[in-house]
């Protein structure tokens, strides 16, 4: 099925509840028990000069952008800085980088933990390439006690059944 | 008793320093000691801070490194006097906004947003003991008496808020209520006052320089300003910052704290070589939390600043951090410039090498890019991004 208006289709081994509001344009967001629990997100091919996610006011709070010179190894700052725009944080940090093919292209596999305003540990995987100028990316949040080792497998098996048709 | 001796010898000091005198902020009163709350107001109050204190205490956002600790707690006891910050518990925050404040149980929190804009003791001192000069008073419940009402604005969007699907909507509850608690606690223009009388009284009192009280408005509006122009704003935007949002700026506030700091103390020392020391490790951590930000005018605005007193290794590098985030082809071929400066002060800084690649690469420089990602490896060969940079070193070319 596809996902996030794109061309990435995947095959779920489970049910997934899809959230019926996205965080911006291109992306959709999956959950098993809530998305303050498991977040799965979809970025569906980024395009230059835009932002991940939706900005609150493009004038007063931007949002990094997306550009066509951005390397794939600077996606996981892109990422982290997303994040402590948006959630107004602190603490966030990358804990790993590592090639990965995603999608049948070369891409980046990094993790990283960060804790927001309700105070709950979280940590976090994603797979990103860069295909023809845009971004694509699945990511996934989960609080650090039990919900992110529970479900990690079920978002890896997302990960590798992603296709791009 | 000393310690009333000593009151009594500012007093004098004071009367004594001449006519210019009349403006100066006079010596705090004598120091009271610990406080109960009376009343079911100040009771229930009370009980809800010392609630979040306790899940203060077990935050992940809490910084607990004991040096740190140490030296912010120093600088409040030598602004405020040993026997009043014995009232006090500081936690210091991993939050890179401007803002401190005093609940009145006595739990202090200060940010690291704030340990990254103050230039000396004295400054920090300054803020401090204005929040301390809030809590002395008791602002906080003359004003959570006087606006009572906006709890029940919380309990509904509480309801409202758990019942809506998405963590979004509860992010933006847990802005419902900084914003309420922020309004709750938006000090009136006589209590601001009050407190700073009160907090450049104490610093008049102390070893410090209380000028430097001062200058700490001057530098954040300043600021604001600089955040504004950049993100081409025709107002500065000074509810933007939770600390002004609950302490209203004015622009003649500068000029009164001015003219409260006792003219004695203007030769006094602010600590500003100290405080520099002091920060040495955090001053990277803190401004990398700032740039990461996306706030560009207002990270640019406090580099410049803070390089007044020398550019620095990690300084450039932030620069070139900063333009190398906002990423415009203008911006990488600076972005290059500054990290060059970096390495020509400090050629150890590994992640200076690592930006310096990246930005050649981004502008056509491929060859000398892998060159400086070379370093890097050198240098730091446990460094987590080090299989993807090994990677961009077989390619021929380096594409997208």
């Amino acid at each position: 099925m596809t996902v996030a208006d794109s061309a990435v289709s995947v095959t779920p081994s489970r049910d997934w509840n899809r959230l019926g509001v996205s965080a911006g344009k291109n992306t959709e967001t999956w959950t098993l028990d809530g998305d303050q629990l498991n977040d799965v997100t979809f970025y569906g091919g980024i395009a230059a000069g835009k932002p991940l996610i939706k900005e609150r006011s493009k004038k007063k709070e931007p949002l990094p952008k997306f550009t066509k010179d951005t390397l794939i190894v600077e996606v996981p700052e892109l990422l982290e800085s997303t994040y402590r725009a948006y959630k107004q944080i602190g603490t966030f940090s990358v804990a790993s980088t590592e090639p990965a093919e995603f999608l049948g292209h070369e891409g980046v596999r990094f993790t990283y933990t960060y804790t927001d305003s309700d105070n709950l540990p979280r940590k976090g995987e994603a797979s990103a390439a860069i295909i023809k100028g845009s971004l694509y990316m699945m990511t996934f949040d989960a609080p650090r006690l039990y919900y992110f080792d529970q479900a990690v497998g079920d978002f890896r098996a997302l990960v590798k059944s992603a296709i791009l048709t | 008793m000393r310690r009333a001796g000593a009151m009594v010898a500012g007093a004098l000091a004071a009367v004594l320093a001449g006519p210019a005198m009349a403006e100066v902020a006079p010596p705090p009163p004598p120091y009271v000691g610990a406080y109960q709350p009376q009343g079911v107001d100040e009771i229930g109050l009370w009980r809800e801070f010392d609630e979040s204190e306790r899940r203060l205490a077990a935050s992940e956002l809490v910084i607990r490194d004991e040096k740190l600790n140490a030296y912010v707690r120093h600088v409040l006891c030598d602004t405020v006097g040993t026997d009043r910050c014995k009232a006090v518990r500081v936690y210091i925050m991993r939050e890179p906004t401007f803002n401190a404040n005093m609940s009145s149980n006595g739990t202090m929190r200060v940010f690291s947003g704030l340990l990254l804009r103050m230039r000396s003791e004295a400054e920090l001192g300054a803020i401090l003991g204005h929040e301390f000069g809030h809590y002395e008073q008791r602002h906080g419940l003359k004003l959570f008496k006087a606006r009572r009402t906006g709890t029940d604005l919380l309990a509904w969007s509480a309801l409202l808020a758990s019942m809506a699907p998405s963590y979004n909507v509860r992010r933006s509850y847990a802005d419902v209520q900084l914003s309420v608690y922020g309004n709750l606690f938006r000090y009136s223009r006589d209590n601001e006052r009050e407190a700073d009388r009160l907090g450049v009284g104490y610093l008049n009192t102390s070893k410090l320089r209380p000028q430097a009280a001062s200058a700490v408005w001057q530098n954040l509006m300043a600021e604001i300003e600089a955040s504004s122009r950049s993100k081409g704003l025709s107002k500065p935007r000074f509810n933007a910052i939770a600390f002004t949002a609950s302490h209203p700026p004015e622009g003649e506030r500068a000029l009164t704290m001015a003219a409260l700091a006792d003219p004695d103390g203007a030769s006094r020392d602010d600590g500003a070589d100290r405080y520099r020391e002091a920060m040495a490790h955090w001053l990277p951590i803190f401004l990398d939390d700032q740039i990461k930000l996306n706030d560009f005018g207002a990270s640019d605005y406090l580099i410049q600043s803070l390089a007044a007193s020398g550019w620095t290794a990690p300084l450039w590098f932030a620069r070139g951090e900063l333009y190398r985030l906002r990423g415009q082809q203008r911006d990488l071929v600076n972005a290059a410039e500054f990290y060059e400066s970096a390495i020509r002060l400090d050629t150890a800084l590994a992640d200076a090498h690592r930006g310096l690649g990246l930005s050649l690469i981004k502008t056509g420089r491929p060859t000398d890019g892998q060159a400086a990602l070379r370093k890097y490896l050198e240098l730091k060969p446990e460094a987590s991004d080090a299989a993807m940079i090994r990677m961009m070193l077989t390619k021929e070319g380096v594409t997208n």
